[in-house]
């Protein structure tokens, strides 16, 4: 690059975390040391909470021959810094041509997801290796940082800003801005030292998520889980299932999940499911689909020992602090009923006043509001009577039997066909109208199956799609039989 | 949820206002002769009006002039009142032009402010009649206008304005220093021209830092200190036949003739001469940073501003000077016109004044350049190179080509990198916001109602536009929102739904709005935000705050002048509460008498209401008072990952984290450690029946010894039934 020019340094955040504090030292820093330098960004409602950049040029002659003209763009190739806040406008930033082989990028890796990411039901996150990657090949250098705890995360990239030396700024003129500033100075200038040191030493910063953990396999299941027939590498997973349906319901139960389990895994092979991607995907789905989560389990999950222990931790709050901690409950109708034995749900008057729910503010921090959740997940006990839990285990077994019958004819019709549980979610009458769909849908199967296999299939990858597409939909059309 | 009769119109002033403070900037503002000003360019304008010896200023919030106004609103007492300057903070910018009036006649100088397209129009009237009627004193109106990134209104331009009213246009070249003397020399330029005139800043100008050598401020001859001694009249002054057909005379005879005349004398426009040549360049001065560097990086220009090529540089825009013009272009073969914006008015004239001077120079403009958008360094180098490899010939053309190719190419092999598509990040409501809840509650409500036709205004409330609302037919103006649905109503047979802010109510919406709906019987749901604040401007203040601009306390009910007008259908709703307000808005839409229902969704603009909390616990903290800090969770293993409440909410601080249970279908919710506990989260998991996973946490730090014991009777009990 032609000598003659300034130093130009594009800072990539998003609205709110403190990119035009960043931008601010950055001046300050300039103008003590000297420098001609200038700065500019596009705060405003236009950018609150969304993408927004700040551009800074810095001209490294202290006295030049007359006064450099500085613009307010960065220009495609001609950045010397990148510095993001977050890993996705690193890439924008890429994106945008402002990342080439002169470009020194330095860029935090924990993600602030935005909310395309967060609304689609499953998972909608940008795989973010791929953007790391692409950044790694386009610039000249790239230094990554992962999560400072307690810092905070603009005085941490200003430290590395100082030690990656692209400007002529000594890490003191930093210092002296943030100073300067004087906004809260000793945790700014801490955070800036590990940026400093960051920058200088920079070590691979590995960026995956934390691996999913399997429960051990209950003893009392051991036996019954050594004698099914189940390809090897599901038997952690499957072992889970067990604890997780033992601890929802009782080892019957568990069995239960076995016997369902094992007419898939016999139709598999001979379907080619040689990387078990069928029965990994029933396996998963039956299990969660059978510890459903109604009233019971619920009141069990936040009953659980040691949970106020760590909602303290979560709040900060020091010994002797008082914590109150209050549930959000609205069970509907269907699931008040689940709690009634059936002889006597005839005696209840008008519970149709109950289709609208029943909003409960309970206080699991006192003695009353625990007990009350304590008594309702002891109720567990009697959920195999309810009305309920036979439906959804009917729509259970309607979804393996449609599974199998699949898998007899086409091996990626019974992969999609074992993918459209997904449509039996959430609670009351969208969990109701969504597991009354796919009953619908089954009614014809077996006919269907044998004479338009490649219909079906589309028509239940269309309807995959549109669970996830337009997940309040609750039970959409696109579920409902042509 | 009440409903209000006359007498419970609450009196008191709300504890609001006055969270913000720009001490610091207010410091600059009184720098004297010598010293040296830095900081961002509209704060330096702000110091160039002082200079400037202003008798008035006014104005109405809008980014990116906001500024402008905040800073002399917090320095009104210690600066400009003991130099006898009027400030207000206009009720629109309507208000603002008509504040002008006061240079028609006395030889007072003032200047006003706004955001431009939007404040133009607004402003139109008043500023054509005060363009006619002409100035005594120097009038300047300071506007923000914008195109691409950092614009957030419909792209058009004030030039046109400054064109049919004949208003002299200051688009000045991004220098501080000579933005200050030409913010200065506006003044000059208005009296002797006797037009008002505007400056003109894009965003990033106004935000741009600097640094110029001040000079003493100057309190203005006349002013609340040493009042004008008498009032004048002058029919000539009053825009009615005949004197108007004086004043369009005038404009074009006298008035633009002695603006041209001052640009020239005064050397407002700048000619580098270059390393001469037969080809120039024509430019706002507002694109002279991106000129530069685009001849700087084609190897035409170095990094102090040296170029090969002659620039003109305009700083004044309107009225061009046709002698300038002409002198430039008559020794070019080929003149390259830079200007942002569509239609090309400049290029248009440039030709006109060249083709009147019999010139053969070709000229360009919109052929290499884009005819829309925003000029950036990498779009106006693209056009520079592309003209100067059409136009230079010979080796000049072969050196700029290749040179451009060469950028390009790296350019683009670099951006063939970009591994992934990336989420798309618009803006949208703050944490804690409480515009959110009420849209959550629409969005749950039109399950029930099917899809209603909801108007959209101006302000943050626009963001409900965004997903995961996506809600919001159409938006036409500031305040417009109720009238723009008045003939959708009937045509849909059902009421309609207009969503407004208590900004839009009292810029335009009170009377294009309310009155007009109220008036003509319109079947009609009005749901006002009441949020206390402009926010989307940053937290200016509006007649409902409880304070003005100035600090003193006067507060204007939105109720009370509702009821006024005959308006009385009218519930508050705590905004937080979702299932209140669908239950309210299912009783608007319903009512069976028809005409206005008015649905105030009220509660504090959160960034407000956060910063006077903080103050609160700073104070709390320091006495050893009890202190309670509250935030909402989420159960992990209770929440299925559908993010239901996502789609219900779009709160950054809600937010996703990777399952740790191989049973889940993908990221669970998470509430991150910048919750502000507004309570969305639970009352939409009620309203919506979602999953029961929310919990809220309150943690009181400093108990008192009741508070310990009763914690720690508590404790006890529940470990006896295995809580810990």
């Amino acid at each position: 690059m032609n000598s003659d020019r300034p130093i130009c340094v594009l800072l990539a955040a998003v609205g709110g975390q403190g990119g035009g504090v960043l931008g601010d030292w950055l001046v300050e820093a300039a103008r003590i040391a000297g420098y001609p330098a200038q700065a500019t960004s596009i705060p405003g409602v236009a950018q609150r909470t969304g993408a927004t950049t700040y551009y800074f040029e810095l001209y490294p002659d202290r006295e030049p021959p007359a006064a450099p003209v500085f613009t307010l763009f960065p220009d495609p190739g001609d950045v010397d810094l990148v510095a993001a806040l977050e890993p996705t406008e690193a890439g924008r930033a890429l994106e945008r041509g402002f990342v080439t082989q002169g470009t020194t990028v330095i860029t935090a890796t924990d993600r602030i997801y935005s909310t395309a990411e967060k609304t689609v039901a499953g998972d909608g996150r940008t795989a973010i290796g791929a953007i790391l990657d692409g950044i790694q090949q386009a610039a000249g250098r790239v230094i990554r940082f992962g999560a400072w705890p307690g810092q905070s995360l603009n005085a941490v990239l200003l430290g590395a800003v100082a030690g990656s030396a692209v400007l002529p700024l000594a890490p003191d003129d930093f210092r002296a801005a943030i100073r300067a500033r004087g906004v809260a100075v000793r945790d700014n200038l801490a955070g800036f030292e590990q940026g400093l040191q960051l920058a200088r030493r920079p070590g691979p910063t590995v960026t995956t998520d934390p691996a999913t953990r399997c429960e051990p396999v209950p003893p009392i299941l051991e036996p019954a889980l050594a004698m099914a027939k189940l390809p090897e590498p599901l038997r952690p997973l499957v072992g889970h299932a067990l604890a997780r349906l033992l601890d929802y319901q009782d080892a019957a139960y568990a069995a239960r999940y076995l016997r369902r389990l094992a007419p898939v895994v016999e139709a598999a092979v001979p379907a080619g499911d040689a990387e078990h991607r069928l029965v990994a995907t029933v396996a998963r789905r039956l299990a969660a689909w059978m510890s459903y989560e109604d009233v019971m389990r619920v009141a069990q999950l936040k009953t659980r020992p040691g949970r106020l222990a760590r909602i303290r931790t979560e709040v900060g709050a020091g010994a002797g602090e008082p914590v109150e901690v209050v549930e959000f409950l609205k069970p509907g109708r269907e699931e008040l009923l689940a709690l009634v034995p059936r002889a006597l749900r005839g005696w209840l008057p008008g519970t149709g006043r109950l289709e609208a729910g029943m909003p409960l503010r309970i206080r699991t921090s006192s003695p009353s509001g625990y007990a009350a959740l304590k008594v309702l997940a002891w109720l567990r006990r009697v959920r195999p009577h309810s009305p309920v839990f036979a439906l959804e285990q009917a729509a259970i077994d309607a979804w393996l039997g449609a599974v199998v019958t699949a898998a007899g004819r086409s091996y990626s019709l019974a992969c999609a066909t074992a993918e459209l549980s997904v449509w039996v979610r959430g609670y009351g009458q969208v969990r109701a109208r969504g597991r009354s769909a796919l009953e619908t849908r089954f009614a014809d199967w077996a006919r269907r199956v044998e004479s338009d296999p490649e219909g079906l299939e589309a028509e239940v990858r269309a309807s995959i799609e549109a669970a996830r597409n337009d997940p309040d939909a609750g039970c959409s059309t696109a579920a409902q039989p042509a | 949820m009440r409903q209000l009769s006359n007498s419970a119109v609450p009196a008191e002033v709300p504890a609001r206002g006055r969270e913000r403070s720009f001490a610091t900037e207010a410091g600059k503002l009184v720098l004297g002769a010598g010293e040296v000003f830095h900081g961002e360019t509209i704060l330096a304008i702000t110091k160039a009006l002082l200079q400037a010896g202003v008798a008035y200023v006014g104005g109405y919030p809008g980014a990116p002039v906001s500024h402008l106004i905040d800073v002399l609103a917090d320095a009104y007492e210690t600066v400009l009142k003991p130099m006898g300057v009027q400030f207000e903070q206009s009720a629109s910018e309507a208000g603002a032009a008509a504040l002008l009036g006061a240079s028609i006649h006395y030889p007072l100088r003032g200047a006003v402010t706004w955001k431009s397209i939007v404040g133009t129009n607004v402003a139109s009237d008043a500023l054509s009649n005060l363009a006619s009627a002409g100035v005594t004193g120097g009038a300047l109106i300071v506007v923000g206008e914008d195109y691409g990134e950092g614009a957030s209104v419909i792209q058009e331009r004030t030039h046109a304005t400054a064109l049919k009213s004949s208003l002299p246009l200051i688009d000045p070249r991004y220098e501080m220093a000579r933005m200050v003397d030409l913010t200065e020399e506006a003044f000059g330029l208005s009296e002797a021209c006797h037009l008002p005139v505007i400056l003109s800043l894009r965003i990033r100008a106004a935000h741009m830092t600097g640094s110029f050598v001040c000079r003493d401020n100057r309190p203005p001859p006349y002013g609340t200190r040493n009042p004008f001694p008498e009032a004048r009249y002058d029919y000539g002054r009053i825009v009615l036949p005949p004197s108007i057909y004086e004043h369009e005379r005038e404009k074009a005879q006298q008035r633009l003739p002695a603006a041209r005349r001052y640009i020239v004398a005064h050397r407002l426009n700048e000619h580098l001469p270059g390393t001469g040549g037969r080809l120039g360049v024509i430019l706002q001065g507002g694109t002279y940073g991106v000129v530069q560097r685009a001849l700087r990086r084609l190897g035409l220009g170095n990094a102090v501003g040296r170029t090969e090529l002659p620039l003109l540089v305009l700083n004044v825009i309107h009225p061009l000077v046709p002698d300038e013009i002409e002198s430039f272009v008559a020794a070019k073969d080929a003149v390259l016109v830079v200007e942002e914006g569509n239609p090309a008015l400049i290029e248009q004239e440039v030709r006109a004044i060249a083709q009147r001077a019999g010139s053969a120079c070709r000229i360009a403009g919109k052929d290499v350049l884009p005819v829309a958008g925003e000029y950036t360094g990498e779009v106006v180098r693209g056009g520079l190179a592309r003209w100067l490899t059409d136009v230079a010939g010979g080796d000049l053309s072969r050196r700029v080509g290749e040179r451009q190719r060469m950028l390009s190419e790296a350019v683009e092999q670099a951006r063939s990198m970009a591994g992934a598509a990336l989420p798309p990040r618009p803006p949208g409501f703050c944490t804690g916001c409480p515009e959110r809840p009420i849209f959550s509650a629409l969005k749950l409500l039109q399950n029930e109602t099917g899809r209603l036709h909801i108007s959209s205004d101006i302000g943050c409330n626009t963001f409900a536009t965004l997903p995961p609302f996506n809600m919001g037919s159409t938006v036409l103006g500031y305040g417009m929102s109720l009238a723009s649905a008045g003939a959708v109503g009937p045509a849909l047979g059902k009421p309609s739904v207009a969503v407004m802010g208590d900004g839009g109510f009292w810029h335009n919406g009170i009377t294009t709005g309310a009155a007009n709906a109220q008036w003509n019987r319109h079947d009609a749901v009005l749901i006002i935000l009441e949020n206390g604040y402009a926010s989307a401007t940053g937290q200016q203040h509006v007649p409902s705050t409880g304070r003005n601009a100035s600090g003193k306390p006067v507060r204007l009910s939105i109720e009370a002048t509702l009821r006024g007008m005959g308006v009385n259908w009218i519930r508050r709703v705590d905004s937080y509460d979702v299932q209140a307000s669908m239950q309210t808005l299912r009783e608007a839409l319903s009512a069976p008498a028809g005409g206005l229902r008015v649905v105030i969704s009220d509660q504090e603009c959160r960034l407000a209401r956060r910063r006077r909390d903080q103050r609160l616990r700073q104070e709390a903290e320091a006495a050893g008072r009890p202190l309670r800090r509250a935030r909402f969770g989420v159960d992990e293993e209770v929440c299925t990952g559908d993010h239901s409440c996502m789609r219900l909410s779009g709160c950054p601080s809600l937010t996703l984290r990777p399952p740790a249970d191989p049973l889940k279908d993908g990221p669970t919710a998470y509430v991150a450690a910048d919750c502000v506990a507004c309570g969305l989260c639970g009352s939409a998991a009620q309203a919506a029946k979602l999953c029961p996973s929310f919990y809220r946490a309150t943690c009181t730090s400093n108990p008192t010894f009741g508070q310990r014991l009763r914690q720690a009777l508590a404790g006890r009990v529940m470990n006896l039934m295995g809580a810990s």
